[in-house]
């Protein structure tokens, strides 16, 4: 299962970021994130696989794809990976020297799962004791985020 | 047997791909899209740390590194919606999706 999930997230990963058409790119990229939730449900983190699918799956991409729309591109705009030897060279060297360090961690890593489920409860207990003063700034942050977005898409009425 | 490791190769491929996305990409929607991709790897490291968490004798493992999670897909959203919106205007005001025409602040 392990590895059907994440052959299916690196594939669909793949086909986002190679897709010509954005919108294609948005519904691979829905898929990627279907097989992620797949993913932390193998973790055990089922609260956090649900709210992958709500708010990754569900509302970001949906804002992704009424932009899209919103924009409306003509197809002669659209273009595929524009390969240079240069970023391909950047990103095989990434690759390889975290590959090397994930390998050297060997058994300095405890290679068991815990038993630790991600159940809402438990999630909600920590959430609201230990991280009560993260999680007001992030409420704080979320409402920056909709004034500034107000602000910026407001058209000015005298232009 | 999927040890940790297996965890953390496969976020650093996601995360990887989603760099090459940055890179080789030029409209604008699609580069949002690839930082989307390299949050959604770090998320994905986060939660199989926690898994493979050793607990404190005696005491229950601590759900930290999903709790983590939690904000950091709250702050995805914020950024989404606010980037989503500089590129709303850019489009308007400049006809343009095209990270390369917009270079106006690049030395």
């Amino acid at each position: 299962m392990f590895w059907l999930l994440a052959a299916a997230m690196v594939g669909f990963t793949l086909l986002t970021i190679s897709s010509r058409s954005p919108v294609y790119s948005a519904c691979f990229m829905i898929l990627s994130f279907a097989a992620t939730a797949g993913l932390f449900v193998l973790l055990d983190a089922y609260l956090i696989a649900a709210v992958e699918v709500l708010v990754y799956a569900g509302a970001i991409m949906v804002l992704f794809l009424f932009v899209i729309m919103l924009m409306n591109l003509r197809a002669a705009e659209h273009e595929g990976l524009r390969l240079n030897p240069l970023m391909v060279l950047a990103a095989g060297t990434f690759l390889a020297l975290m590959s090397r360090a994930i390998r050297d961690l060997g058994p300095a890593v405890q290679q068991e799962p815990n038993g630790l489920t991600g159940s809402p409860g438990l999630l909600a207990d920590t959430l609201f004791s230990r991280y009560v003063v993260p999680f007001e700034a992030v409420s704080m942050l979320l409402l920056a985020a909709i004034l500034g977005t107000v602000v910026l898409a407001r058209r000015k009425e005298d232009a | 047997m999927i040890g940790l490791q297996h965890w953390l190769m496969l976020s650093g491929m996601v995360f990887t791909l989603g760099l090459c996305g940055v890179m080789m990409r030029r409209n604008i929607i699609l580069v949002m899209m690839s930082i989307e991709i390299m949050l959604n790897a770090a998320n994905l490291a986060l939660v199989a740390f926690n898994k493979h968490l050793v607990a404190a004798p005696g005491a229950a493992v601590p759900p930290d590194g999903q709790v983590l999670v939690f904000f950091t897909i709250a702050v995805a959203a914020a950024e989404v919606s606010v980037a989503l919106v500089i590129a709303m205007l850019l489009f308007r005001r400049l006809d343009t999706v095209n990270v390369d025409d917009v270079a106006n602040l690049r030395w």
